[in-house]
């Protein structure tokens, strides 16, 4: 079993902090053009735990490395990090394991150098699973 | 709500006297109680309402007796319908020759002011002598709970305990499924009337959590985007987070004497519980374990409270003073423990044990002894004590992935399901009502 927790990028809204806005691709390219982007250069968007752990592997390293290569390149870009748990979890141990696991990605992507404003990280717990769901949330 | 009258027509020195004692608690088999259908004082058209209402007051009190494993109610008749004066003069011979160990008898009166009085007698027929009584004044729409206490009052004067029919269970109601499943707090009377919805459904709603006379409810609702813990008013409908501009807090669970919220908070990536008065002030914190520490729950007198630790690499639960200091472990065998609950009278601590057969609830002692597993699984969790501390109501996981309620006694019977109009999770139970 594995769990996932997922990098969604979203259209920041207004401005963030000191970033100043780039130029002009990001006006003609909509949230779908940029997701498929991240996906493309960084790989996945998602990152996997061991059984009851929220410790980055090696291989979640090097994807989320590359992830945040691709954000510093994109500070227009804000990111939720979604954390999840196992189904067979019980609910609250679920909620903070979901939460321990984005708090660590996010951790890792500051570490990065991503600036902390373009990310945050939340959990949902046991409530909410499977890869690729999150992705249709933020569709909108 | 309901208000202790004082005003009997008659009887009412005796009303204010001490009622017998109690016997003894913990009877091994079940006692025969036999409730013959209410009377009333009331005459001509009125007294035929009354006798309408007390015939379904009747039912509702062998409904409720009926729904426990200590009492055996016989079937109520209408043809052993009793004067008003014999409500205090029972036929005791009559009682002891259909077998029954208890009576419960009472009568229902129009008052002037348009509510009802309703009043509650109990007797050991096997001694003949009087075991309780009880006098309310009650709206008209109030009287199912006016019988609910005489069930309470039948039941702890037989049995010793506490009875759990004024009492309200809140869970999550749950339609469609997977992402898209709609989830609402949700709220009904312990036998399932009176439900009703509390949220909205627009927001993703986890664990509610009464307080001790189902009042107000804190639960986990993901507003703003983060799992956060909101206080609601049950009566108003108004609410507010329990800590405003918080990162990510759950697990709310209130003290027994209502005042405190003991909950989970993360703080970076570590979890800790937490305790706060539960109209705002400033959270304490109680953990400092490096580890997940969650689901708080306090012991009855409020000094001690139980919660669950990974800190030793895996889930189990351990014991400490409401003020965070003096922690110990208190489960050692085997498997992981979770989502602790400590009983009303302080004896047992239930739990969801999660081990390679799955997850099943259990009891053990706040001493760490007598641990029991009493349901089968696969996939059951988040045990909440009845206010009788007998029974517990739970969360069971059906292979299809859908959830229900169960109701489970301390005596290992088969678990029974509670009927909602949805499928539910979470459940959570209130002690008695006021």
């Amino acid at each position: 079993m594995r769990w996932a927790a997922l990098l969604l990028p979203a259209l920041l809204c207004g401005s963030s902090g000191g970033a100043q806005p780039r130029p002009a691709p990001p006006v003609l390219v909509g949230i779908d053009a940029l997701r498929a982007d991240f996906g493309a250069k960084s790989g996945t968007d998602t990152v996997y735990f061991g059984s009851g752990s929220a410790i980055l592997g090696a291989p979640a390293k090097a994807v989320l490395a590359a992830q945040a290569q691709w954000l510093l390149m994109h500070p227009e870009v804000a990111v939720r990090i979604e954390g999840y748990a196992d189904s067979n979890d019980t609910r609250d141990h679920a909620l903070a394991m979901g939460a321990k696991r984005a708090e660590e990605v996010r951790d890792f992507l500051v570490l990065m150098g991503v600036p902390a404003e373009q990310l945050t990280a939340m959990s949902w717990g046991k409530e909410r699973y499977g890869v690729g769901r999150a992705v249709t949330v933020l569709a909108r | 709500m309901i208000k202790l009258y004082l005003g009997l027509p008659f009887a009412l020195a005796a009303l204010l006297a001490s009622p017998a004692a109690a016997q003894q608690p913990g009877t091994p088999s079940a006692a025969v109680v036999a409730i013959p259908p209410m009377t009333t004082p009331d005459t001509g058209t009125k007294g035929n309402e009354s006798l309408g209402l007390a015939w379904q007051a009747t039912q509702v009190i062998e409904s409720d007796l009926r729904s426990t494993s200590e009492l055996m109610a016989l079937k109520s008749d209408q043809k052993d319908y009793y004067s008003y004066p014999e409500v205090t003069a029972p036929t005791f011979p009559k009682w002891r020759a259909a077998g029954a160990k208890a009576l419960v008898m009472g009568f229902i009166q129009q008052r002037a002011d348009g509510r009802l009085t309703f009043g509650c007698y109990i007797y050991d027929v096997g001694k003949g002598r009087e075991l309780g009584r009880a006098g309310f004044v009650v709206g008209r729409d109030d009287w199912r709970r006016a019988a609910h206490k005489c069930s309470g009052l039948a039941y702890t004067s037989i049995t010793g305990a506490p009875g759990i029919f004024d009492t309200r269970i809140a869970y999550i109601a749950e339609s469609g499924a997977g992402d898209s499943k709609i989830r609402r707090v949700a709220i009904m009377d312990s036998d399932g009337y009176s439900h009703h919805y509390l949220t909205a459904g627009d927001t993703m709603v986890l664990t509610p959590r009464l307080s001790p006379k189902a009042a107000r409810v804190a639960y986990v609702s993901f507003l703003g985007g983060k799992p956060n813990v909101r206080i609601l008013d049950v009566e108003s409908g108004e609410q507010r987070p329990l800590v405003p501009g918080v990162s990510t807090s759950f697990a709310p669970r209130f003290s027994p004497d209502g005042q405190r919220i003991a909950f989970s908070m993360m703080l970076g990536s570590n979890t800790d519980v937490y305790v706060i008065g539960a109209n705002g002030a400033s959270p304490q914190r109680l953990t400092t374990s490096p580890g997940i520490d969650t689901d708080p729950s306090f012991s009855p007198d409020g000094n001690r409270i139980v919660f669950e630790s990974d800190r030793s690499g895996s889930q189990q639960l351990y014991i400490m003073d409401a003020d965070g200091s003096n922690e110990r472990r208190l489960t050692f065998g085997g498997g992981r423990y979770a989502a602790p609950d400590w009983s009303p009278d302080g004896e047992w601590i239930a739990f969801t044990r999660l081990g390679s057969d799955g997850r099943r609830i259990g009891i053990i002692k706040a001493d760490g002894s007598g641990e029991k597993i009493l349901t089968a699984g696969p996939s059951d969790e988040g045990p909440s004590w009845a206010v009788s501390s007998r029974e517990l109501v739970f969360q069971r996981t059906d292979p299809t992935g859908r959830n229900r309620l169960y109701r489970v006694t301390i005596d290992g019977e088969d678990p029974r399901r509670i009927e909602v109009p949805q499928d539910g999770a979470d459940p959570d139970w209130s002690g008695v009502m006021d």
